[in-house]
């Protein structure tokens, strides 16, 4: 892949992006299943409110999808460079 | 379509990242069409919130609460399938009206649109028009540079503010949020979410723009699978248009062995995306439309016919006759017909009540002081219904099953969920296996069309015959 013609911005975007997308979509199916405050009533996170479980649960998501990504995009370089 | 020449793509995408784009401020028939377009959308956006039904919110997606309100219907999140239904029905809506009207969406309804055409308007109203802009930008630091930026960004960041406000307001009630934020009493999440979604708006509609569209849009790299010859597209008439060149108003253009175009550059200089038409169908496109107007306007100034830009089909530029009833077309609406009547009869009929049965999982059963055996469970009953009910519970599959509950007459508000504790107690000799299926049964005393049966398990010694 000859990464180095895109622009920056389609580089950045489209790691983030995708990543964005799919951890928005994981965080609704994930939190439609199981209730945050079920989940977190036996651990020292009680206390979270449910928006704060469902902010931090998307934001876990999204920076797993993101390394998965970038985890991509790294080994998609050429394994022999000139 | 959306397959340029290689050559054509490389300088639009070199462009597209390096260069800010200005577009020229339109006025047209499909401006005006767009600009309706952004003032219902936007109106629906800020002031649904808003609106009232029997003393709650309107349309509320409680998250804190884990229930979803649409006026007068309670969705919980045992109704998934409701929503993956309709963000079925909502895809195929878009490519039916993508195979009909090309992407119609993108130039008129998509709320990255919507939001450009307001921060465009405001950059214009503070800056001037493009060529404005353009100096602007060039133009060293100075205290009037300071002013204009200052001004614009304030009013950018303003609209963006209540934009992300508007927004967490759909997740929790909008008047209290009104007042809390007024004392700064928002939670950390409130205040995160508000200002995440107003960068996020003054970022996409002010600095990201047509990138968004180019780089981020899913829908606008696949759109053209769902074009045919028949799908409406804009499109530079190059037969009449070429060979382009300036020209005074007086001339014939046949004179100078020109075509229609005076190449005045202005369909470029209004794209949002910054491509030249005349250049052939791009996939940077968004069909705003704007280059049809600007031409129109041109070619009226010059006394020429309207349309050297235009909403046109592949056939008709080929002379062919256009089909509106496509085995595509018929695909689409058929599928669409099906799933909204099918989701709307599943709505209409949906009983309001939702019972989830757990079993005491701290013992398989009990032996009461008879000699009775005693299977413990808890009953979750959502009363999904706009008004509240009076519940009565049954239970059934054994011989002379005894339930023991605290109260006969369960009352349960709209909208809520009641834990209800059960034991039931057979005679040893009614239980013919280790695990006998029972059916418990809830059902609204007061409308007997509410009712659900789910079914449980009791659990015993083994067989005793």
């Amino acid at each position: 892949m000859a990464d180095d013609t895109l622009p920056t911005c389609q580089k950045t975007v489209s790691v983030l992006w995708p990543a964005f997308l799919t951890a928005g979509l994981a965080t609704i199916l994930f939190f439609t299943a199981f209730d945050p405050d079920v989940l977190l009533q036996e651990t020292r996170f009680a206390d979270t409110s449910r928006l704060g479980a469902y902010s931090i649960g998307f934001f876990l998501f999204w920076l797993l999808t993101t390394s998965s990504c970038a985890l991509t995009c790294f080994f998609r370089k050429p394994c022999n460079p000139k | 379509m959306a397959t340029p020449k290689n050559s054509k793509m490389d300088k639009s995408d070199s462009l597209a990242s390096d260069e800010r784009i200005y577009p020229r401020a339109v006025h047209g028939l499909f401006a005006m069409w767009r600009s309706i377009g952004v003032l219902i959308l936007l109106g629906i956006y800020y002031i649904i919130p808003w609106l009232e039904w029997s003393e709650r919110q309107a349309v509320l997606f409680d998250l804190p609460n884990r229930k979803f309100h649409i006026f007068g219907l309670t969705f919980w999140p045992q109704d998934f399938f409701y929503f993956a239904v309709l963000l079925i029905i909502a895809a195929f809506a878009l490519f039916f009206f993508t195979a009909i009207a090309g992407r119609l969406w993108c130039g008129y309804a998509c709320p990255q649109t919507v939001w450009t055409e307001v921060f465009m308007w405001i950059a214009r109203k503070v800056e001037g028009d493009r060529p404005k802009q353009i100096k602007l930008d060039k133009m060293p630091w100075n205290a009037y540079k300071i002013r204009i930026k200052t001004t614009k960004h304030l009013l950018w960041l303003l609209l963006a503010a209540y934009t992300g406000f508007t927004f967490v307001g759909y997740f929790t009630p909008i008047d209290q949020l009104a007042a809390r934020i007024m004392d700064l009493a928002l939670g950390p999440w409130e205040w995160f979410w508000i200002i995440f979604y107003s960068f996020a708006t003054w970022g996409n509609a002010g600095f990201m723009r047509e990138k968004v569209c180019i780089y981020m849009c899913p829908y606008a790299r696949f759109q053209s699978a769902m074009f045919d010859n028949d799908t409406l597209i804009i499109s530079y008439d190059e037969g009449r248009g070429e060979p382009r060149g300036s020209r005074k108003r007086n001339e014939d253009p046949s004179s100078k062995n020109l075509g229609s175009c005076i190449d005045c550059t202005l369909c470029v200089q209004v794209c949002p995306t910054g491509i030249d038409i005349r250049e052939g169908l791009q996939y940077q496109c968004i069909a705003c439309s704007a280059c049809i107007d600007v031409c129109d306007s041109v070619m009226d100034k010059m006394g020429y016919d309207r349309g050297l830009i235009k909403y046109t089909t592949e056939n008709t530029r080929q002379g062919k006759q256009i089909s509106l009833f496509r085995p595509r077309i018929l695909v689409y609406a058929a599928s669409l017909a099906i799933m909204i009547i099918g989701l709307g009869y599943a709505i209409a009929t949906r009983i309001p009540l939702e019972v989830d049965i757990t079993r005491d999982r701290t013992r398989l059963f009990n032996e009461t002081d008879t000699g009775l055996i005693e299977n413990t469970y808890s009953l979750q009953i959502i009363n999904k219904d706009g008004k509240q009910h009076n519940y009565q519970i049954t239970a059934s599959g054994i011989n002379n099953m005894k339930m023991i509950i605290k109260s006969d007459n369960i009352n349960i508000a709209a909208g809520e969920a009641v834990d209800i504790p059960l034991r039931l107690q057979v005679d040893a000799y009614d239980l013919k296996k280790r695990s006998t299926e029972i059916m418990l049964s809830v059902i609204s005393t007061d409308n007997t069309d509410i009712e659900i049966s789910e079914p449980a398990r009791f659990l015993g010694p083994a067989g005793r015959r």
